[in-house]
């Protein structure tokens, strides 16, 4: 048989079964229309926006990226692969990517190794854990472009209190800003400081979910401190764990507006990331095709990234 | 012995906490610090100092810069977005959680992956989009695209599959329409993460940043944290009285955090997300 008519085959029969063993293509009787065009209604406003704000777009910037254009002549010109060749040759792309994953690295650990350490610690007060909640989760809720400009005056070498305190302790600390080799740690610091709490939050989530009972076993079966933390708390933490992993990574990708307020890129793109690079490309060098190629790879990254993290899961995350 | 123990082990992580806490708070509280300073105390560096509480960077920032406008755009923002993210929200949220149909568990899968994907990647043709549609430099062009919000999806969706079928069945045997059904069962019995996540969804729409970034270039419309960024750097604004603008830029979403604190840190703590 051929593969067409092979598959064709096993279509029908799931078709088939799928329907409760008869041919009737329930989706088209009147009754089942009415099962379908209710829920289809009250979805409607939402897939109309996704259709148009999400799903053209990315089409759109799919196709872009095969193109060039500079948004303001109506004509857009075919280049095929040149954006992205391009890009490969560009210093300023791979400075970008090499720095977009060292800002990842950068906060992801730390703020998640603080989240959970606060978490932990204010969870296992008998009092005032609303009160310690309230204040560390006041940076997540401030707003960003407020937070830039104060951080960018606090790191100022001469009237800034970053380097003064430090000096208190005796640390000669660096013009962050303006130094290649400190620029990006500047911004790192920031982006912990934004989030942990946010992370603590979820985790005290996590943490509250766990049933006492599993502890006190564990207490009888002769378990101290560390072996409850090291084989109850962390693996029953592991499904939210992974949550806040593949987001907090999404979201260390889009980091944008401390960028731009604080470095525009950092001096001689030690700052620049990719998204910083995207929005230079289309907005100030109105060079939209090659910008397009800078999103699809953006995707691509933060999709494989994703897929990953989602199949070490399944070795490591336990599920109740 | 142990209670000694035990007595001074809370203390021990009190006054650790504190101390973080406190470091935490840097940033805010210099702020506060160099926004009451006069001039030529500014620039001394210290945390602390040894002049005078000066009020006027406060009162240059109110009345040299349009605070209340842009405080009046943000709030627009923050209101009409958020609104609109929930209504769309709660109708998707309850098509999901309660009928059944065919593509239904894909769809949800698209919702999902929606939230995983940079908003950078579809940043470009969005902007051409407003364009096209007349929209840019307008409220409309910053809170159209963003008003289906998979995260607020997705948590309803949660919210509403707690909620029992049978409730919403005998609503439709007792003669309910189905947005009868929706209203009175869903969206009533969700009180709680209606108002976590309004609360939630606001203080984001009132900071965002990004996108205003690019649709409003008229600084009348700008929104609180994009017209600070924009005044700061067009003119050379005090020190003094660019804290004083940071410090009342923040205020009133801090009025609202700590009102709405219970509402956010316990929907969050509790909802024991899995």
């Amino acid at each position: 048989m051929r593969t067409r008519d092979r598959s064709a085959c096993l279509l029908l029969r799931a078709f088939y079964y799928g329907h409760g063993g008869d041919f009737r293509l329930r989706l088209w009787t009147r009754k089942s229309r009415g099962k379908l065009l209710v829920p289809l209604l009250f979805l409607a406003p939402a897939l109309a926006l996704y259709a148009v704000f999400f799903v053209y777009p990315f089409v759109f910037t799919f196709l872009l990226s095969f193109q060039q254009w500079d948004m303001i002549n109506p004509e857009k010109t075919f280049v095929g692969w040149d954006n992205y060749s391009q890009l490969m040759k560009d210093d300023v792309f791979w400075m970008s990517l090499r720095n977009t994953f060292l800002y990842m690295l950068m906060t992801m650990p730390i703020s998640i190794a603080i989240g959970l350490g606060l978490a932990l610690l204010i969870e296992s007060l008998r009092g005032g854990r609303a009160f310690y909640r309230f204040i560390f989760y006041l940076p997540v809720v401030s707003s960003i472009a407020v937070i830039a400009i104060i951080w960018t005056l606090m790191y100022d070498d001469q009237h800034g209190i970053v380097n003064e305190l430090l000096a208190a302790i005796g640390i000669d600390g660096p013009n962050w800003l303006s130094q290649t080799s400190s620029s990006l740690w500047a911004v790192a610091i920031v982006g912990i400081w934004k989030s942990f709490g946010y992370e603590m939050l979820l985790f005290t989530s996590g943490l509250k979910a766990i049933d006492r009972g599993i502890y006190e076993a564990a207490s009888i079966d002769g378990a101290g401190r560390l072996r409850k933390f090291v084989h109850v708390t962390l693996p029953l933490l592991s499904p939210i764990t992974l949550f806040i992993f593949i987001m907090g990574i999404i979201s260390s990708f889009q980091n944008f507006a401390l960028i731009k307020i604080m470095t525009g890129g950092g001096p001689n793109n030690s700052s620049n990331v990719l998204v910083y690079e995207l929005y230079q490309e289309a907005f100030q060098f109105f060079s939209v095709g090659k910008a397009a190629a800078i999103s699809i790879l953006l995707f691509l990254i933060v999709m494989t990234i994703t897929l990953v993290q989602l199949k070490v899961s399944r070795h490591t995350v336990h599920y109740q | 012995m142990v209670r000694y123990w035990r007595q001074a082990e809370e203390t021990g992580k009190h006054l650790l906490l504190a101390a973080l806490a406190l470091l935490s708070l840097v940033p805010i509280i210099w702020m506060l610090s160099i926004s009451l300073r006069s001039e030529e105390y500014v620039f001394s560096g210290h945390l602390v100092w040894t002049g005078p509480i000066d009020w006027d960077g406060y009162v240059r920032a109110l009345v040299d810069i349009p605070f209340f406008r842009w405080f009046g755009n943000s709030l627009r923002i923050g209101v009409l977005q958020t609104a609109g993210q929930l209504f769309v929200g709660v109708c998707a949220a309850f098509a999901f959680a309660y009928y059944r149909f065919p593509g239904r568990d894909a769809l949800f899968l698209f919702v999902l992956m929606t939230m995983m994907i940079p908003l950078q990647v579809t940043l470009v043709p969005t902007y051409l989009i407003v364009n096209q549609m007349d929209a840019l430099n307008t409220f409309t062009g910053v809170i159209v695209p963003h008003l289906a919000s998979g995260y607020v999806i997705f948590l309803l969706r949660q919210s509403f599959l707690g909620i029992p079928r049978e409730l919403a069945e005998a609503a439709t045997i007792d003669g309910c329409g189905p947005i009868r059904t929706m209203w009175t069962v869903y969206v009533r019995l969700s009180g709680t993460m209606l108002w976590t996540l309004g609360v939630i969804t606001f203080l984001a729409n009132f900071n965002e940043f990004n996108w205003p970034l690019l649709v409003l270039t008229d600084p009348g419309k700008m929104p609180l944290p994009l017209a600070f960024q924009y005044f700061r750097s067009e003119t050379q604004m005090d020190w003094g009285a660019t804290m004083a603008v940071a410090g009342l830029s923040m205020l009133p979403v801090l009025l609202l955090y700590l009102f709405a604190q219970r509402h956010i840190i316990d929907g969050f703590a509790q909802s024991g997300l899995k």
